[in-house]
């Protein structure tokens, strides 16, 4: 009797292959036959013959576009033009793209400086597709000088405001209960703004990508990766605890700024690479001022807790510090998957802290998530990013 | 001590220097490495050589043209003219036919064509001769045969459509005397004419003109993504053919080129000689002609140059429209001694 109920779970198991068996089969035959089912019912649109241009890189006398095929039927370059005229060409890989293979079209030209540029790339039935270039500049290659230019610039719009904005610490140990759970409140509200930006930020690079590399799912994928991966961390650093609290909700809320500043970085090093961005003093220092409500934000949970100068440095550096390596990457690398991507990340992180944060001003304020402190808090925190986002914008 | 932090911030940095390549390469896809063993010339366009540039490149090999040399000598080259004999019949067979031609390299147009070709062939006849043209659409739509020029209504190719694998022969004069255009004239007009339908008429007066080395240049355009904009310009239907194979002449003897516009979306097209001048005839009729190097032409509108080069060398021909000139639309004479 125990045996034959043994073999009886075993039998239904086995029984969960089925399906799958009878998939492949099904999908077997389809694909020797689909085109007949859909020719019951007309004939196919022909294809787009779009080609996805992913990155157009400006160097001396020459330019070199990276193409993707975005479609699943072969795409073949025939043609190239620049700014309406027709130049000759190589390309630094096959002329057939399958779906989703990438080639790079290097065109010898004497291209001029601060000018728009338009390239078009023509398929072999004559659809052209064109990429503009608002302002050619020169793309920076890599280099000992621009690495660390690139390096500066992560280090100012990241590390140096996160860092000014947690010497607010010994002046938030003075403030009463109220004050702090308000300040814990604005902490909130600025991650709910950095959130809601990445957030959005994602789903409108996403929406540039080629339908098959991902759509919004990419963005949903990136936000519960994130927003999980936090609970988790949550969770080991309290032990077990319900809500972070101390040094450790200053570690959460580090991680989750530090990972937008990472993907604030690589929208920099990108925009500022391929000559969609002025990257004068002025945006800089709209970064800096924008940041330095970040460090408040973290320094706000580690009031009541005891925290070294190497600690908070190093809450400095967990915060800041992505910003460097996100110029880096966008600087030098292509990363029109990689940038929805982080933005997604940095959006589920950020919610999720608030949440946390959430959780912790419901317990320690007065009054609770529902008094004025808290309310007002939350508001100004949400009113400051926005005020000082006009600085960037 | 900035100085020290300064070479501490390289010293720091330096193992990482690498990094960004690395990212590069894993995200990319496109090894730099490869990029160097692969920078060879795998491209429909070759190069001449690395120091010429721009249209010192676009001459011979390194002119972006489909084809063989002798590939467009039927529209290039018209029919003989024949002497005045009033009465004379005058045969000609077109049919439409849809075929795909590669009017640039590896770009594939699907045109609508008189007998295969964009333009069509050149009819020729002299003034008063009875010209008969036999028209079979073997398209898949209706199509009819416009020709301009003095003729009853009923041969006018407006009102009698011919449906595909039908047939109708048009009958008529041929009057007046000059250089003419010939167009399908089925609706909508657009539609019917861009792909291809259409090509050269040439009237030859009583009085036969002087013998001459004859050329037929026919201007057209083509939009090959469907946005209502040309994205390739030509003389006679492949882009850059002229350049890649000089038309020849010699230097003193008279060269007479028929000229028109047929193309669509443009408002007008044009003709630029280097290095000489010549004159033109509107509409190849009249006593009237014009001493220049440059004629504009909005579509429909034809004329006749003659000229004789004053030098051998190379000279260059386009639209002097830049953007036609650099989408395809221009060619060189080889003139010899």
């Amino acid at each position: 009797m125990e045996a034959g109920t043994a073999a009886g779970e075993l039998g239904w198991r086995l029984w969960a292959l089925v399906p799958i068996v009878l998939l492949a089969l099904a999908v077997a035959v389809v694909v020797s036959q689909g085109d007949r089912v859909v020719d019951l019912v007309g004939g196919a649109p022909p294809p787009a013959d779009e080609l996805d241009v992913r990155r157009v890189e400006l160097r001396h006398g020459e330019i070199r576009a990276l193409v993707r095929n975005p479609q699943r039927e072969d795409v073949t370059i025939a043609s190239v033009t620049v700014d309406d005229a027709i130049v000759p060409f190589t390309l630094d890989g096959p002329a057939t793209l399958d779906r989703l293979r990438s080639t790079t079209v290097v065109v010898p030209y004497d291209w001029v400086q601060d000018e728009p540029l338009a390239i078009g790339v023509t398929t072999s039935t004559g659809i052209e597709t064109t990429h503009e270039i608002a302002a050619a500049v020169l793309t920076p290659q890599p280099g000992a000088r621009g690495f660390v230019g690139y390096g500066l610039i992560g280090l100012l719009v990241g590390v140096v405001p996160v860092a000014l904005g947690l010497l607010w610490l010994p002046s938030l140990r003075r403030a009463g209960a109220a004050w702090l759970a308000a300040f814990m409140a604005l902490t909130a509200g600025l991650l709910t703004f950095l959130g809601v930006e990445a957030l959005f930020e994602a789903l409108e690079l996403q929406a540039g990508l080629p339908p098959s590399l991902g759509g919004p799912g990419l963005v949903l994928l990136g936000l519960a990766a994130s927003a999980l991966g936090m609970t988790f961390l949550s969770v080991r650093l309290t032990k077990g605890r319900v809500g972070a609290s101390g040094l450790a909700l200053a570690l959460l809320v580090a991680i989750g700024i530090g990972v937008h500043n990472l993907g604030e970085g690589l929208a920099i090093g990108t925009s500022f690479a391929t000559g969609e961005l002025q990257l004068g003093a002025f945006l800089v220092i709209g970064f800096m001022i924008h940041n330095v409500t970040e460090g408040l934000g973290i320094a706000a949970p580690a009031t009541r807790a005891r925290v070294t100068l190497v600690q908070l440095a190093a809450l400095a550096l967990i915060a800041g510090a992505p910003a460097i390596l996100g110029t880096w990457i966008g600087g030098y690398a292509t990363n029109d998957v990689l940038t929805p991507l982080f933005f997604a990340l940095a959006a589920g992180a950020a919610l999720q802290v608030v949440v946390e944060v959430g959780r912790y001003v419901a317990r320690t304020a007065p009054g609770g998530l529902r008094s004025g402190w808290a309310v007002g808090g939350y508001l100004a925190g949400i009113a400051a990013m926005w005020a000082t986002g006009l600085l960037v914008g | 001590m900035a100085k020290l932090t300064r070479r501490r911030l390289l010293c720091a940095t330096a193992p990482f220097a690498a990094a960004p390549l690395g990212v590069k390469l894993a995200l990319g896809g496109e090894a730099e490495a490869a990029r160097h063993d692969h920078a060879a010339h795998r491209t429909a366009a070759s190069h001449r050589g690395s120091v010429a540039s721009g249209h010192a490149a676009m001459i011979g090999e390194g002119a972006p043209a489909v084809g063989g040399p002798n590939d467009l000598d039927a529209l290039l080259h018209p029919p003989k003219p024949l002497a005045h004999r009033p009465g004379r019949a005058r045969e000609y067979t077109l049919v439409a036919r849809d075929v795909e031609l590669e009017i640039a390299p590896g770009v594939f147009f699907p045109a609508w064509t008189y007998n295969g070709t964009v333009p069509g062939p050149v009819i020729r006849a002299t003034e008063d001769d009875l010209l008969r043209v036999r028209f079979v659409n073997a398209g898949a739509h209706p199509h009819t045969i416009h020709f301009h020029g003095i003729h009853p209504t009923n041969m006018d190719g407006v009102f009698e459509i011919v449906g595909p694998g039908q047939e109708l022969t048009y009958e008529f004069p041929a009057r007046p005397a000059g250089f003419h255009v010939y167009h399908c004239h089925a609706t909508p007009l657009k539609q019917h004419i861009h792909p291809g339908l259409y090509g050269a008429f040439i009237v030859d007066p009583k009085e036969a003109r002087e013998p001459a080395r004859e050329l037929v240049m026919v201007m057209n355009g083509y939009d090959t993504d469907g946005d209502g904009e040309n994205n390739f310009y030509t003389v006679n239907g492949r882009t850059f053919y002229y350049a890649r194979y000089p038309i020849r002449a010699r230097k003193g003897e008279l060269v007479r080129i028929y000229l028109a516009n047929l193309t669509e979306f443009d408002l007008v097209n044009s003709f630029h000689l280097h290095a000489d001048f010549f004159r033109y005839q509107p509409t190849g009729t009249g006593e009237h002609w014009e001493y220049t190097d440059t004629v504009m032409q909005c579509q429909g509108q034809r004329g006749v140059l003659e000229l004789r080069f004053a030098h051998a060398g190379t000279f260059m021909f386009h639209a002097h429209q830049s953007e036609f000139t650099e989408l395809g639309w221009m060619g060189y004479f080889q003139v010899e001694e």
